[in-house]
């Protein structure tokens, strides 16, 4: 019994001569909360159209439960779809929006009204079922907008960047309600965002998406430890990840040494497959460098550097250091620090790098080798 | 400006000198506009002698001789025959345009088509197309169809979309309006003419009360074809017993004719102070959006 | 959007019919008759090819020379007066003034009933030898003025009926203006522009699209005046507000010489047409389009 799976297979979509989608192939479990991400124009809202049967695939099949959908008409999908305008009908009630389908589909009134109500129960929206929704806030817009998915009963939701609209408060708390209402119904889910921490918090799984081609599919912390290339690093994580340019000067069984700018680091990789000259490119992300005594220090080689504060960000719990550091790189590398150190501009700091942690990408971008802490550890 | 928490005394006495200005521009034009309008209507309730040995307004000696006289218009039909001609024409011609032009709107605005960019064009095209170039060849057509003496030539064309300016005005509107909707519509199970009918309809209802006040003032004012097609007085609608009327009363009666131009105008001025907003909107939605 | 392109095709046919059949087939046929000799009150089957028969008359016929004098000289007097009179109201109106709503519904009330009979009809009454504008002249101490008789005059008179109905251009110029955002203006003035420079950087230009929508639809509809010369001055005195759609009428339905008039609605089609394609043609050069935007798909 696959209900509530999604598979889709070499799904192509052009729109004249532009493609938006460029093949793709994605399974989705039952149950499964799984987010969409990528910057704008990826076509990450194109490919949950094609879901939705709002828009149809130039190529390629989309199969729902083990129903081939790809030509069926979005309402006889199964699925139901929260979308970033909300787009409630203005001249119907709470109540008649969240029926509306119901109604089109010829049931009979009193069982529309009974599941209404018991969908406006779980959202806590019963006593604003007689409201248009211009009389609703926008939270209460969008809880409106998932009631009238509740109420179809889907085997998948589908939600089109369902929090952008909101404050920031409200997009937090939202957030959380997405969250218990998949605990609780247990039903598919796929959600769109090009709000990373959206998709952290939210995500059984992330698939990450760019230029019409996934780049990346996995877990939320996967996809954080284990990019598989250039783009998911950048993309996934904030501050963004540094990267750092750099040429192999020699590569071992357990080892690959990196020659930066003006150092060389011996990143800890197994089976890298590079040689000897080759250009790749050594990532690092803010939190992973090391600066002043800490108590994990003694556990985990580092490597300390010199380095004269650029730019200092004050973000109270935890402040940003730009960091010149021309033994790695010409550019300013991005340093997360508690938020308690002092800090002046133009003074001197010796900053560790954690090699554990380092990335390293060969020239076409996919990361290269089995990162250390995949391996079982190894008695230092 | 908004920086400026208390203006200076210079500057508030300056603002105050253009408000005066613009008041004074304002209040002098709209007089001198509306003044006609107002004599007219003075007009149909005095005696004729005064009309003519005064500029004034009140009636010295109101009468109700001239509004009597012209609603039975000295014609063999009173006014209520030629009004009621006007509706029998208009009303067929409003709903057909409506309905018409929320019909094409909806396929150029929602559906992907080839050929549409074309279609389109040429659409905007007919709306600056002269139509006295169709008038002669319509006017043959419709003859040969037997049309002529009824108000079928008026009012048929309108089923078919025929005014592009009221698809335009229509296709505006729409595109103002994002589909998401729609498409929450067809996920709930509508095709798309249940789309149109529960949601997109709904949704441009200003948009459909411009286009059928518009093509109600405009019919109502439509003197020319009125005039080649309808050749029987008993089918005349307003605005030709109002010209035939005319001649036949002309230079003596001012007080009549004035007061069946004002019964005449009665219809638009009452529509247009109820629904003033929905002209404004419609006429400057094809304008400003697009 | 739908991707359906057979049910698209659906909603738009009645405007594809409507267009075959009351619109392409009479542009062709009146093209096709005014090659002919054709009489209204004779069958179709009995016209005769001419020929360019009626344009050549044309180039010798006094009376539509005059016809196509006074047209040009009525277009090219309303026309501009009408928009610069619209332009200048809706710059007086747009001010944070109190009563800004009653003053646009007063101006726009000439426009709606202006096409009327009616108010043909009082126009003649208004400019007739003891009307409205002679009494106030006599009381003003002036001389009373033949405005109908006098062909100096009788043209004048339609002109300013048009000129009077100048509310629904102003509307547009109005919400045009209102649509300009206001920080363009504070940054203007941040950058201490003068309020005419303020007019001529900012205002006019942002405003070009507006001007060539008016221009358009004014220049269209002021060569197909019928309405005003028909009833107020029925084309007189001396055929000086003989304009040309008033001409075509009476060649067709009076004259009952069908091709001869379908051969001046073709004229007056060619110049039309030729003044649209000359404003869209030139549009790139002064219509600034400041936000264009994609079409979202």
């Amino acid at each position: 019994m696959a209900k509530g799976r999604v598979l889709l297979r070499g799904v192509v979509k052009s729109f004249g001569a532009t493609d938006v989608i460029k093949g793709v192939d994605l399974e989705i479990a039952p149950g499964e909360l799984t987010v969409f991400v990528g910057p704008s124009g990826c076509g990450k809202s194109t490919l949950l159209r094609l879901v939705s049967g709002l828009e149809l695939p130039t190529g390629g099949s989309i199969m729902i439960g083990d129903r081939d959908v790809t030509l069926v008409h979005p309402s006889e999908r199964g699925i139901a779809m929260v979308f970033q305008s909300y787009a409630l009908y203005p001249h119907m009630s709470v109540a008649e929006n969240m029926g509306f389908g119901l109604k089109i589909a010829g049931l009979p009134k009193a069982l529309i009204k009974e599941k209404v109500a018991k969908a406006a129960e779980t959202l806590q929206l019963t006593p604003l079922l007689d409201r248009k929704p211009r009389a609703l806030s926008g939270g209460q817009r969008q809880r409106v907008a998932i009631g009238r998915c509740i109420v179809r009963e889907p085997d998948v939701f589908l939600f089109d960047e369902p929090l952008s609209n909101l404050d920031a408060a409200l997009r937090g708390q939202m957030r959380v309600e997405i969250a218990r209402l998949h605990a609780k119904l247990g039903a598919t889910m796929i959600y769109v965002t090009h709000d990373q921490v959206e998709a952290m918090t939210l995500a059984t799984r992330i698939v990450v998406l760019n230029a019409g081609r996934i780049e990346q599919i996995g877990a939320p912390i996967e996809l954080y430890c284990h990019p598989a290339n250039l783009f998911v690093a950048g993309f996934i994580g904030s501050p963004r990840m540094n990267f750092m340019d750099g040429i192999v000067e020699g590569a071992e069984a357990d080892s690959v040494n990196v020659r930066l700018n003006g150092a060389t680091l011996r990143l800890p990789r197994y089976d890298a497959d590079v040689k000897r000259g080759n250009k790749v490119t050594v990532g690092i992300r803010p939190e992973h460098f090391r600066v002043g005594p800490t108590a994990e220090a003694a556990e985990e080689p580092a490597v300390e550097f010199d380095a004269v504060i650029d730019l200092v960000e004050r973000l109270g719990g935890e402040t940003l250091a730009h960091l010149r550091m021309p033994s790695l790189s010409d550019g300013v590398l991005v340093v997360k620090i508690s938020g308690d150190v002092a800090l002046r501009i133009g003074t001197g700091l010796r900053v560790g790098v954690r090699l554990a942690q380092c990335h390293l990408f060969d020239a076409d971008g996919r990361a290269v080798g089995a990162p250390a802490s995949r391996v079982a550890p190894v008695a230092a | 400006m908004s920086l400026i928490t208390r203006p200076r005394p210079d500057i508030a006495w300056i603002g105050r000198v253009n408000a005066l200005l613009r008041y004074g521009v304002l209040i002098g034009v709209g007089l001198v506009m509306l003044y006609p309008l107002f004599w007219m209507v003075a007009a149909s309730f005095k005696p004729n002698h005064e009309i003519f040995g005064s500029v004034g307004l009140w009636p010295q000696e109101p009468t109700m001789d001239g509004v009597v006289k012209g609603w039975r218009t000295g014609t063999e039909y009173s006014f209520a025959t030629y009004l009621l001609n006007s509706f029998a024409f208009i009303i067929p011609k409003v709903v057909l345009t409506v309905v018409s032009s929320v019909l094409v709107a909806y396929g150029f605005a929602r559906f992907r088509m080839p050929g549409k960019q074309l279609w389109f064009a040429l659409m905007v095209a007919t709306i600056l197309l002269p139509k006295s170039v169709l008038l002669i060849p319509q006017y043959l057509m419709f003859r040969e169809f037997g049309w002529l003496d009824t108000y079928l030539p008026l009012y048929v064309p309108c089923a078919f979309a025929t005014d592009g300016f009221f698809v335009f005005m229509v296709v505006q509107f729409l595109r103002g309006i994002p589909p998401d909707m729609e498409e929450a519509a067809v996920i709930d199970g509508c095709n798309s003419l249940q789309v149109l009918w529960h949601v997109v309809v709904p949704v441009i209802m200003p948009a459909i009360i411009s286009v059928a006040l518009f093509q109600f003032m405009w019919s109502l004012n439509d003197f020319l074809y009125p005039l080649i097609y309808l050749s029987s007085v008993g089918k005349y609608p307003v605005a030709l017993a109002l010209k035939m009327a005319i001649d036949v009363t002309e230079a003596t009666a001012w007080n009549q004719v004035l007061a069946m131009s004002t019964i005449a105008l009665l219809p638009s001025l009452i529509v247009f102070f109820l629904a003033q907003k929905y002209f404004v909107e419609g006429i400057t939605s094809g304008s400003v959006k697009g | 959007m739908y991707d359906n392109r057979l049910s698209g095709y659906l909603y738009i046919a009645p405007f594809l019919v409507g267009l075959a059949t009351f619109t392409l087939f009479p542009f062709l046929s009146s093209f096709l008759l005014s090659f002919s000799d054709y009489q209204l009150q004779d069958p179709v089957e009995q016209a005769r090819f001419l020929g360019l028969g009626n344009y050549i008359q044309m180039a010798g016929d006094d009376t539509f020379h005059g016809s196509l004098g006074v047209t040009f000289l009525y277009v090219f007097l309303t026309v501009p007066l009408k928009l610069a009179f619209a332009l200048f109201i809706a710059f007086v109106l747009n001010f944070k003034l109190r009563g800004i709503g009653f003053f646009r519904t007063a101006y726009y009330v000439p426009s709606i009933l202006g096409g009327s009979v009616a108010i043909a009809v009082l126009w003649r009454y208004v400019f007739a030898g003891d009307g409205l504008i002679n009494q106030v002249l006599v009381w003003a101490g002036g001389e009373p003025l033949n405005w109908l008789g006098e062909p100096a005059y009788a043209l004048f008179t339609i002109v300013l009926l048009r000129l009077w109905q100048f509310g629904s251009a102003m509307v547009v110029f109005l919400a045009g203006l209102q649509n300009i955002p206001t920080d363009l203006y504070e940054a203007a003035t941040i950058d201490g522009a003068g309020k005419a420079r303020i007019f001529f950087t900012i205002t006019l230009p942002l405003l070009t699209p507006v001007i060539f929508f008016n221009f358009i639809m004014q220049i269209v509809q002021a060569f197909q005046e019928f309405n005003g010369p028909y009833i107020i001055t029925g084309g007189g005195p001396l055929k000086s507000t003989y304009l040309l759609p008033l001409m075509i009428y009476e060649e067709a339905f009076k004259y009952f010489n069908v091709g001869y008039a379908a051969a001046l609605s073709w004229v007056l089609f060619i110049i039309i047409a030729l003044f649209t394609i000359i404003a869209f043609a030139s549009a790139k050069y002064w219509v600034f389009y400041g936000n264009e935007r994609e079409e979202g798909e």
